[in-house]
């Protein structure tokens, strides 16, 4: 039965004649005529009359409970008529205390916000600075064997992280590599210095590309996936279970990532170096006619062992940046399914962000140290 | 909404078997008709929580058919199953809110998604269910910050919302301290009489079993065991049934003991 409500003047008051069901699915047709009688302050009383209403349910209980408000509000009366007893048993569902509707807070303004930010990345440094010495103290504690990591913890992660990821970082190297000699093969041809594209491919690959391109593989497969497990342990209050067991959730779950990490991220980084080099040798030794021995060898005279040492120091600086950035974000999610999400994003775009924010600083080091 | 069959039976199990590979119920035959208020008992891991599982639609049975407001709920479409399941609400064991909304959020979300209702009378409804399980002033915070029992009654409130024709809830009042237990017994009393919101309930509480329940099903060793009133249940000779109502602990840990060294 259609709804068809109808409202009516009588003398200085008003009465709607409320028909068919009032309930939730013609909740926004009944609303639509009594609503607009809140503005005529002049309509007093309101009568509702209940007489050929059908069924009511919750929705009716709340339209005649804001009725009733706002038109005490204005000191109005509404009377309630010819009401069958389920509509008295339904109305009659008013709670005893209820909440007043909420006022929305004042917004607030740009410096506000900019304030509130900068206190809360403070108070994320501090805590990611808690994290770090925590980490240090109990790896300290696990090498002078005061304590133990998990059993076979360490193996599992260095399989999962490097073991894993060896094909996509392989494949990833041998494509940069020749796509690398390509374009600098055909630029060097052209001045007659063909043959230095095995210096420069040596060169870049050793200092630059290699370390950079696996932080970037590491930091979306091993740091997101670090969050994401983190966050769901947060989650689901098993870090808290780890904690009133008296196990340091610290020792138990990222001493071992963070060891892992810090063998996998050189490890892969030498395996891209080396791969990479070999890409670039093949396209050389079809596009420029070098034999690979040549290639071979000028590369191996042009690098020096201070290349590596830069190209995996840098890697270790990564491969810490990913794990901390991981576990930190990880660690700090708040207890819904959102937050998860939230944290793997951020640990993938920090991650990054701090990566080449630090491979910049250390080329400006290595530049001045050499001609400064 | 439509009631189009008053006084029919509106949930109704016919040789049905649970369990996910192996089932862990068969042959339940189970009516329970509008208005009632109905229990499944039964000991931890009897398969309660599962056949609660099937009848809101998300474990399809291994054998028999499972009829919800007079049609069969499995066979329909995925479309009108869910118009079916609209009719219905749960509110789980583990509470089930998102925790990236408000509470008020939660429990507006079936309005906001299923229906039209302009939002000054969706506001309005989610403050008084709220009020009406306890729950006045915690409109605008995170469930994530209410304890156990006050999740438990979000939960309800938000199953609840749509006024629906049947109420699943797993164990609604477990844990929870005696006088929120007694109001959430009463809320549900007052949902079925006044909304006439058929209830069918899994708990373990002996004492909010006798407060609300028309009528009880006992589940145990793969089945139903008994089936009546909880005085009919408190009489029963079965020795399961027995137990349970008369707390009857399993072996305690002495008898063990003497059992083995016999």
């Amino acid at each position: 039965m259609p709804a068809t409500t109808t409202v009516e003047r009588s003398g200085r008051g008003v009465v709607v004649r409320l028909r068919g069901d009032i309930v939730v699915s013609t909740s926004r047709k009944t609303w639509a005529c009594i609503r607009p009688l809140l503005r005529k302050r002049d309509c007093d009383p309101v009568v509702l009359d209940f007489s050929s209403a059908g069924r009511v349910d919750s929705s009716a209980l709340a339209m005649v409970s804001l009725l009733r408000r706002q038109l005490s509000r204005d000191g109005r009366t509404l009377e309630l008529v010819e009401l069958a007893d389920q509509h008295e048993a339904v109305l009659a569902l008013v709670p005893a205390e209820m909440s007043a509707p909420a006022t929305a807070e004042p917004r607030r303004g740009t410096l506000e916000r900019i304030g509130e930010s900068v206190y809360a990345m403070g108070a994320s440094a501090r805590e990611l600075g808690r994290l770090v010495r925590e980490t240090v103290r109990q790896t300290a504690r696990v090498i002078a064997r005061r304590e133990r990591l998990p059993a076979g913890a360490l193996g599992e992660h260095v399989a999962k992280m490097g073991m894993d990821a060896i094909a996509i970082v392989g494949l990833l190297g041998f494509l940069l590599g020749m796509t690398m000699s390509f374009q600098g093969a055909v630029q060097l041809q052209r001045v007659g210095a063909g043959p230095f594209v095995a210096d420069m491919i040596g060169v870049s690959m050793v200092r630059e590309i290699a370390p950079l391109m696996t932080a970037v593989i590491l930091t979306g497969r091993t740091g997101a996936a670090i969050a994401a497990e983190l966050g769901t342990m947060r989650v689901r209050s098993e870090i808290d279970a780890l904690a009133t067991m008296g196990i340091s959730p610290v020792r138990y779950l990222i001493v071992p990532r963070i060891a892992a990490i810090t063998f996998v991220g050189p490890a892969l980084s030498l395996i891209c170096m080396f791969i990479g080099c070999i890409g670039g040798m093949l396209v050389a030794s079809f596009a420029l006619d070098l034999a690979p021995i040549t290639f071979w060898q000028r590369m191996a005279e042009r690098l020096t062992i201070s290349d590596f040492a830069h190209g995996l120091s840098k890697s270790f600086v990564f491969a810490w940046i990913i794990g901390f950035a991981g576990s930190h974000l990880g660690l700090r999610a708040s207890a819904d399914a959102s937050s998860v999400g939230a944290a793997t994003t951020r640990t993938v775009v920090v991650g990054v962000f701090c990566i080449i924010l630090v491979d910049a600083i250390f080329a400006t080091i290595t530049t001045l140290l050499r001609y400064g | 909404m439509m009631r189009d069959h008053d006084n029919d039976i509106l949930v109704e199990c016919r040789g049905v078997s649970v369990g996910y590979d192996e089932p862990i119920l068969e042959n339940v035959d189970l009516s329970v008709e509008r208005g009632e208020i109905v229990a499944l008992l039964g000991g931890s891991g009897c398969g309660k929580s599962t056949l609660l599982r099937s009848l809101t639609g998300l474990l399809p049975p291994l054998h028999g058919e499972i009829r919800l407001l007079g049609r069969s709920l499995y066979d329909a479409a995925t479309d009108a199953r869910a118009k079916l399941l609209c009719r219905t609400g749960t509110a789980f064991q583990q509470d089930a809110l998102f925790g990236a909304m408000t509470v008020a959020e939660n429990v507006a979300l079936p309005l906001h998604e299923l229906t039209r209702t302009p939002k000054a009378v969706i506001d309005e409804m989610v403050r008084m269910r709220l009020a009406l399980v306890g729950l006045s002033g915690f409109e605008d915070v995170s469930p994530t910050t209410l304890s156990g029992g006050q999740r438990k009654r979000a939960a309800l409130a938000r199953a609840s919302i749509l006024d629906p024709d049947v109420l699943f809830c797993d164990e609604p009042s477990a844990g929870l301290d005696p006088v929120v237990a007694a109001t959430i017994d009463e809320t549900l009393k007052s949902f079925r009489k006044v909304l006439g919101i058929t209830i069918i309930i899994v708990t373990h509480e002996l004492e909010s079993l006798r407060a609300i329940a028309d009528r009880a099903v006992m589940l145990g060793r793969g089945s139903v065991l008994a089936e009546g009133t909880i005085d009919e249940l408190e009489q029963s000779r079965d020795e399961d049934v027995f137990n349970f109502f008369h707390r009857v602990p399993e072996l305690s840990l002495e008898e063990q003991a003497q059992r083995s060294q016999s």
